[in-house]
């Protein structure tokens, strides 16, 4: 028979083999169909027939069945990772004009509904601050949760800790979590004095984490401090970068207001990990379980996208919009990571500047998810194209979907208040005031009256002394960063 | 509502923001909902769908086709279409309460405008405003309006919301020209 492939039919699915089938398990499907297909029999179906022959005749060669892969994988049609992925515009028709202009993607990252999460069993870092300042209620609250942690963890688990002050010991190496006594023992040593230095800590915790670390556990580094580390911060975040490199990821957990949210929130953000505001211990109890068990249950991990774009476009923005907002600084050329899939679904936005010299349909962009999923070792991705309709004349469409501008709402108050920390940081008084301003008035009008009147109350500080306070600016950023989650209700 | 060309200013703060921008880039102003000294443009449609006028009008000889709102404060003039009810109040993209006349550009919320401040509607030709039980009320030539019920008002009233002073403009069209 001469054979011409269609790339654009999924021979795979006409057999209803996977594509990773073998001759063996093609062979057979093809008999079962034949029998069940073939014209003289009761129910059989001409067209069917010779679809399901067509099939068979391609993936039964290995040279046509190669060629069939590679031709279906150029078009985008090759294994997909099985995520839901929706693209949302901000407007699909675009006025062609003289100047750039913008279109926001929002882009929904989700499993799908018959995908369950799998539990990944962990290896795990806990590296403690045991500073003088940690002294009393706070370091008993920090040994309980630990404690806590250590009685969920399953018997694959592994687990090490790590104190540190001016100077960092390894308490217990990594463990495995049948030995829970090994682990308890270690946490109740715990005796606080000395100063904050974070990078010995941070670098012992690494290196037992590296003991074992492989793609089947999730490698994860859990920093607890309540104090400022000075002259190694640039230091650590090189850490977190060769350790996210190496698939190893890092969170911070700041207690009480004496800690450098800008610090830590870096150092998560290049770990791919949280950084979290801890302002009681029964904080620090839900937060430090709930993230854990995040750690271990993902539907799929080491997403990470990025955006091609087309001539004539540029990405000039992208944000995490959910489970929690945080600016992406996407840089050109270089993936952004996104870490681990949950059961919550991650929204990304993204901000396109358009030039538009011409009329008629174009493709602007592509993002490309890459990512591993259940138990899988080997990454899969997929893409989604961006096309925008430009026009001559002013086109006439709605408004954009209610859930895009909501999100986009939160978001610019989130960016206007990031803004105003770094106006502050290179000395501009003035637009960092008239920024934390604007972000309380816009938060009056979405109505969180409480954060509203924090943000404010900090503009007022930062007008008059040129300094944030350290508590006032906390509140300011981990409130307004949670401004789409549920428990932002408390801001209200 | 994105300029025929060039960049958009914002109503708030004046800073240019490229089109298609939905939040002002300097303070986060919902761009879409117009900027001061603007007219909103009145399509042929909406004149055309326009309330129709009915026997029981009396004296209003005229079609009503539309009605013009300045804010005193600051002279941004609104031409809405009598098309439809007019919702007045402070834009919340959250709530998705997005008000025909949001006055969060003329200062509301210092002027204690409520999202849902009030309603404006044509009925038998006539025009009617109603206060949506607003927080600090709505005033028709300084008397304060008993809320969901409806007032009658007519051309050069003011109506204050809040403390915002609003002063009415009635558009209407000779039946000849139809
Ligand atoms: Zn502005």
């Amino acid at each position: 028979m001469n054979k011409t492939l269609d790339p654009t039919t999924d021979y795979y699915a006409v057999l209803g083999v996977s594509d990773n089938a073998d001759q063996v398990e093609i062979k057979h499907a093809y008999r079962a169909l034949a029998r069940k297909l073939h014209p003289d029999s009761g129910n059989g179906d001409v067209a069917a027939f010779r679809m399901m022959q067509e099939a068979y005749e391609v993936l039964r060669s290995p040279a046509l069945r190669k060629a069939y892969d590679r031709q279906r994988e150029a078009r985008g049609l090759g294994p997909q990772i099985p995520l839901q992925c929706d693209i949302t515009l901000s407007r699909q028709v675009v006025q062609v004009l003289s100047v750039p202009q913008v279109v926001y993607v929002l882009v929904d990252i989700k499993p799908p509904q018959d995908l369950s999460p799998v539990r990944l069993p962990l290896n795990l870092a806990l590296v403690i601050d045991r500073s003088t300042s940690m002294q009393g209620t706070r370091i008993s609250n920090v040994k309980l949760a630990a404690m806590n942690l250590v009685d969920s963890l399953l018997p694959e688990d592994r687990m090490a800790i790590i104190a540190f002050s001016d100077r960092a010991e390894t308490l217990v190496g990594s463990t495995g979590a049948q030995d829970k006594t090994s682990l308890r023992s270690a946490i109740s040593q715990l005796v606080p004095g000395g100063g904050t230095e974070i990078l010995q800590g941070l670098r012992m915790g690494l290196q037992e984490i590296r003991r074992h670390a492989n793609r089947n556990y999730s490698n994860h580094l859990v920093l607890l401090t309540d104090g400022r580390t000075y002259g190694d911060e640039e230091d650590a975040l090189a850490e977190a970068q060769l350790a996210s490199a190496d698939g190893i990821g890092i969170s911070a957990l700041g207690i009480g207001d004496d800690w450098n949210d800008l610090f830590l929130d870096s150092l998560a953000r290049r770990g791919n990990g949280l950084c979290e505001y801890i302002q009681s211990p029964a904080q620090l109890h839900t937060l430090l379980q709930n993230h854990i068990r995040d750690l271990s249950s993902t539907a799929a991990r080491n997403l990470s996208f990025d955006v091609n774009c087309a001539e004539g476009a540029e990405l000039r923005a992208a944000f995490r919009a959910m489970p929690y907002m945080s600016d992406l600084k996407p840089q050109p050329g270089q993936a952004i990571f996104l870490g681990n899939l949950g059961s919550e679904a991650i929204v990304v936005m993204l901000e396109l500047v358009l030039r538009s010299p011409r009329s008629g349909e174009r493709r602007v962009a592509r993002l490309n998810i890459a990512g591993q999923v259940g138990g899988a070792s080997e990454p899969m991705s997929l893409h989604r194209d961006v096309f925008i309709q430009f026009v001559e004349s002013p086109p006439t469409q709605g408004p954009p979907t209610a859930r895009l501008v909501n999100l986009l709402a939160r978001l610019s108050i989130f960016r206007l208040q990031e803004r105003a920390w770094e106006a502050l940081e290179s000395g501009d008084v003035r637009q960092a005031t008239s920024l934390l301003e604007s972000a309380a008035t816009r938060l009056f009008e979405i109505g969180y009256r409480q954060l509203g009147q924090a943000t404010l109350k900090e503009a007022d500080r930062v007008a008059r002394s040129g300094e944030p306070t350290m508590s006032g600016r906390k509140t300011v950023r981990f409130g307004t960063r949670g401004l789409t989650s549920r428990s932002s209700e408390q801001w209200r | 509502m994105s300029e025929k060309h060039g960049e958009m200013k914002c109503p708030s703060c004046g800073s240019e923001n490229l089109p298609g921008t939905l939040f002002c880039v300097q303070c986060g102003t919902y761009l879409p909902s117009g900027g001061p000294l603007r007219t909103e443009p009145f399509s042929e449609q909406s004149q055309m769908r326009a309330r129709p006028w009915t026997r029981d009008s009396g004296n209003d000889d005229d079609r009503v086709v539309g009605i013009e709102l300045e804010v005193l404060e600051t002279h941004r003039r609104v031409l809405l279409s009598a098309e439809s009810d007019i919702l007045i109040g402070r834009l919340d993209a959250a709530h998705g309460i997005f008000p025909e006349m949001d006055l969060t550009a003329d200062g509301g919320l210092e002027h204690g405008v409520s999202r849902r401040q009030a309603r404006i509607y044509v009925r038998e030709g006539g025009w009617f405003v109603e206060d949506l039980d607003s927080t600090n009320g709505t005033f028709l030539n300084d008397e304060r309006l008993t809320p969901y019920l409806p007032y009658r008002f007519h051309d050069s009233d003011i109506i204050t919301l809040g403390t915002l002073r609003v002063q009415i403009m009635i558009h209407r069209e000779s039946k000849a020209v139809i």
